[in-house]
């Protein structure tokens, strides 16, 4: 590790001048001459019939330039899954019914956002109240009232759109409002229970939190008259948005540029599209003028998806030494109103656990169901945090009837580097028994648990993807040299706080060992870059940075024959250093990048030293001309899903106050295997952010609904952590190095969350010697549980 | 029923044409084009929007731009010094103290109003000068550490000055 020169530095932030002074651009920031503000009328119903929208007196009023309804945009269907089997079920605003408050159905383009909302108030619609239903376990139950019924395909589907021809779309039909099912065996669970000395059976049940990332959601659309859609977004990655524009406008993908903006926070929360930017788009279209569309934070909080909500039923049989050989998790996820990642989240419920623990029999059953609720998405880690706190609690649980140590219990039930997964996936690297026991050193497990009433300590793991194979499927990247020799780097990646241009600066400038600030990068827009799959899945330095070194090896490789012919000297006789080409034998024998790039243009035919670099994110896996190899089924967990796993361990100590239930977190330990850290600080800052973001899921946050109404759409109400809440946190990197990973590196943006969650859930019913079966922990739910003697 | 109003922000004084309900972050991001104070919730909640009005900072969000009529606003253009970044910008870099950014300048204004009053302040007085500005990224350890390395940095250029 040592013999990196940028890599595993901890760098400042190259752009960090930009950010500091007020001048990076975010999508808020964009204003284009002649624009126009749109708004968008949301549903008062839950559930309601829509009879007639009367347009008529806002059209008249005098700034507004459009107004469109559901029935003008008509059905034009978009998710964030749209496969033959499950085809998506929403479209930009409502058509026929309403299936949550705050559904849009219909939208105003105006010369002021005052003029805007003016005319939403003089939009009439009559709709005919139907009976909604908020419990997914209601919802799943004969005879409920129905949230959709048949969702009929009328264009391919994206998955056909891909080149996977294996089935075509087919109407679904909603069956008890079952929005999409899971179910993922192996082993011999029956088996399993049959042999087990001990079988624990709990139900957990985990709410929504919102992401709140600092900027709020917010769209810029240009409709050119030449047929061009440019775009200004909040976003995790351009494909995804640039798909689906592209696909409901119906103009090619190639006329769709998503232009690069800083982005002011994501936490998952902001891939896939949402309504309000096709919106934007097809009123830009409308007027052919820019339109920019501005949620409010109560509109964040009401009507744009927050993290999944989910009941866990977790099973467990272990033999009285703890080794645990039979586990079955029926979980189900209360989507709202429509489906989104919901068979994405289900599957992953399953395989973020499955590096974990070495379980033989397993069966993992997944429910999506339909209510009339604001419908979810993921947020870090989606669904890891759900099923850790689940698994993790009930784990402890084991531990405490069995009198076994938690530590070596866990030990006992890890698996092993080297394994293979029942799915294909191998764990190349895997610090996990390593990360355990560093974060039980450091918050001194041994010497300090069960000492101190009401003082408890717990343990948390995580396990997570460095990207998987979902569309966009893989990253290019392109490496230009100039004439003075620096180089231009072209990534897709978005710049929403990881510090994008810093990290791939560090990885070309080890690979052509030059300074840092030769190289320039451009990252983050559709037109310019080449396809990306975009920073979500924790892919961004696993999958598209490894498609810059590689492009950075390209050029490397170019420049090396050029310097050979123009010093005549061998190329296994030339090295890089500082920008310069030099013989190895003779320091005085060299050449600079520039002279490198003049060479290029006057002596190989005017050729402009152009590296190129690509990865895919699961090699092995494609589909082409109707043969298929390995591909993911996310509804029985067949096929590759990821080529390396982060994993992560957190332990934690709270006190708990009996008089009020108060919990006070004295000290948090993250243990986390990233592989190599590409950029030290920034690694840290991950974790740091994810242990900070745990202490919110874990003790206060929740999204509150009451008759499927948002209760607390605002900050005051919904509190997140501040510098207040902070307690002392230790963040450990457990260098595992990940032989498939850019000079060794995977996934650290998303693990630690889960891991610290548990861990302090944990904690505090250490402390009470209760157990608490619901997120989160308020002083409340901590005094009942003291209370209940049962 | 617009009305003239003057305003004095980074020590340039501006005549805006604006409504008497308009927000001082809605003149200072539209009728200045001053885009780094940035808004995040709308209610004074966040902090996003902090700039300093006669040295102390506010919600620019929940601020009336008449209300600023005759004070001295400072937002984080004002900042830095030609080409030169004020310490706290500086430290910010060099401790990593953002990630996306959105709340930077916020954070950074209300870091400024802390050590122009008091110029050695303790931790606890940071984390609490602080606690209004939410960052939903950094975890806030570094913010602090960027603050308390600012403050070093600018008490040592006052000792060199003497």
């Amino acid at each position: 590790m040592n013999d990196f020169k940028y890599v595993t530095k901890g760098l400042k932030r190259t752009d960090g001048e930009l950010i500091v002074t007020g001048k990076a651009q975010y999508t808020v920031d964009i204003s284009l001459p002649g624009m126009l503000f749109g708004k968008i009328l949301g549903s008062p119903y839950s559930h309601a019939k829509i009879k007639k929208i009367n347009i008529d007196r806002a059209k008249e009023l005098e700034g507004v330039k459009a107004v469109v309804t559901g029935e003008d945009i008509g059905y034009r269907r978009f998710s964030f899954i749209d496969t033959p089997a499950y085809p998506a079920d929403q479209t930009p605003l409502a058509v026929d019914k309403v299936r949550f408050v705050g559904e849009g159905v219909a939208a105003v383009a105006a010369v002021s956002e005052e003029i805007a909302t003016k005319a939403l108030e003089l939009i009439e619609v009559e709709y005919e109240e139907l009976t909604p239903v908020f419990d997914p376990e209601e919802s799943m139950k004969e005879g409920s009232p129905q949230v959709h019924d048949i969702i009929e395909p009328n264009t391919t589907t994206a998955w056909e759109d891909f080149g996977v021809p294996k089935t075509k779309s087919r109407p679904y039909k909603v069956i008890n409002n079952i929005s999409n099912r899971t179910l993922i065996q192996y082993g011999d669970i029956e088996k399993g229970f049959e042999e087990a000395d001990y079988i624990r059976e709990d139900r957990f049940e985990i709410p929504s939190t919102s992401h709140v990332a600092m900027e709020p959601h917010v769209a810029v659309a240009d409709y050119q008259p030449t047929g061009k859609l440019d775009v200004w977004l909040t976003h995790m990655g351009y494909e995804h948005k640039r798909l689906w524009l592209a696909k409901l406008l119906d103009i090619p993908i190639s006329r769709v540029r998503v232009h690069k903006t800083y982005v002011g926070g994501t936490f998952g929360g902001k891939i896939s599209l949402f309504a309000f930017e096709f919106i934007t788009a097809y009123l830009s279209r409308l007027t052919l003028r820019p339109v920019k569309i501005t949620l409010t934070r109560q509109e964040v909080f009401s009507v744009c998806p927050p993290a999944r909500r989910m009941i866990v039923y977790m099973k467990m049989g272990v033999k009285n030494d703890g080794k645990i050989i039979a586990y079955h998790s029926r979980v189900i996820d209360d989507v709202g109103a429509y489906r989104r990642s919901s068979p994405t989240a289900l599957y992953l419920a399953h395989s973020f656990r499955n590096p974990i623990y070495d379980i033989p029999n397993v069966k993992h059953e997944g429910y999506g169901v339909y209510t009339n609720k604001l419908y979810a998405t993921a947020k870090r880690g989606h669904s890891l945090q759900q099923m850790s706190f689940a698994v993790e609690s009930q784990i402890d649980m084991i531990c405490e009837h069995l009198a076994l140590d938690k530590v070596e219990m866990r030990l006992k039930n890890f698996r092993k580097k080297g394994d293979i997964l029942p799915n294909g996936d191998t764990l190349n690297s895997y610090a996990l028994p390593e990360c355990l026991l560093e974060a039980a050193e450091k918050i001194a497990w041994k010497e300090k648990y069960g000492k101190i009433k009401f003082r408890g300590l717990g343990i948390g793991t995580a396990s997570m993807f460095s990207g998987a194979h979902n569309y966009p499927f893989a990253s290019g990247a392109m490496l230009r040299l100039n004439h003075d020799g620096r180089m231009i780097l072209y990534t897709g990646q978005t710049e929403f706080g990881i510090g994008i241009d810093t990290v791939m600066a560090q990885v070309v400038a080890e690979v052509l060992n030059c300074p840092m600030d030769y190289v320039i990068v451009n990252a983050g827009d559709s037109e310019i870059s080449p396809h990306d799959i975009g920073n979500w899945l924790s892919a961004g330095m696993f999958v598209s940075g490894e498609a810059v070194r590689r492009a950075a090896l390209d050029l490397r490789e170019q420049m090396l024959k050029y310097a050979s012919a123009g010093l005549e000297i061998n190329i296994e006789d030339l090295d890089m250093s500082e920008g310069w080409i030099v013989s190895r034998s003779d320091e005085t024998k060299k050449l600079s990048f520039s002279d490198i790039s003049r060479y290029g243009i006057q002596m190989a035919d005017g050729d402009p030293l152009i590296g190129k670099g690509y990865t895919k994110c699961v090699p092995e896996v494609y589909f082409w001309n109707g043969q298929y190899n390995k591909t993911a089924s996310l509804s029985s967990g067949r096929g590759r899903f990821t080529q390396a796993y982060g994993l992560a361990v957190a332990t934690a100590e709270v006190e708990v106050d009996p008089g009020t239930g108060e919990v006070k977190i004295i000290e948090l330990v993250v243990a986390d295997d990233c592989g190599t850290p590409i950029n030290r600080k920034s690694v840290e800052g991950q974790i740091m952010s994810q242990a900070v973001m745990a202490i919110g899921d874990a003790l206060f946050e929740e999204i509150q609904f009451k008759n499927g109404v948002v209760m607390n759409p605002n900050l005051l109400e919904y509190r997140v952590p501040t510098a207040n809440d902070i307690p002392k946190i230790t963040s450990i990197i457990v260098d595992s190095y990940e032989p498939n990973g850019p000079f060794g590196a995977k996934e650290v943006g998303e693990t630690s969350r889960a891991a610290v969650i548990s861990a302090i859930a944990n904690a505090i019913c250490n402390a009470t010697g209760k157990r608490i079966y619901m997120l989160p922990m308020t002083g409340d739910k901590v005094m009942q549980s003291i209370g209940d003697n049962s | 029923m617009k009305k003239s109003v003057l305003l004095k922000v980074n020590g340039e004084k501006h005549e805006v044409f604006i409504k008497p309900n308009s927000t001082l972050i809605k003149v200072l991001r539209e009728n200045l084009s001053l885009k780094g104070t940035k808004e995040a919730c709308g209610n004074g909640e966040c902090g996003a929007c902090t700039v300093l009005m006669d040295g102390i900072p506010v919600n620019s969000c929940i601020t009336l731009a008449i209300e600023a009529e005759g004070k001295e606003i400072e937002t984080i253009e004002g900042l830095s010094n030609g080409g030169n970044l004020h310490p706290l910008q500086k430290a910010f870099i060099d401790h990593h103290s953002f990630q996306c950014g959105f709340c930077t300048p916020g954070v950074i204004m209300a870091a400024k109003s802390l050590l122009d009053r008091n110029p050695e302040p303790t931790e606890k007085e940071v984390r609490h000068a602080v606690a209004g500005n939410i960052c939903r990224c950094t975890g806030y350890d570094n913010i602090v550490d960027g603050i308390l390395n600012a403050t070093k940095q600018i008490n040592k250029m006052k000792g060199g000055n003497q």
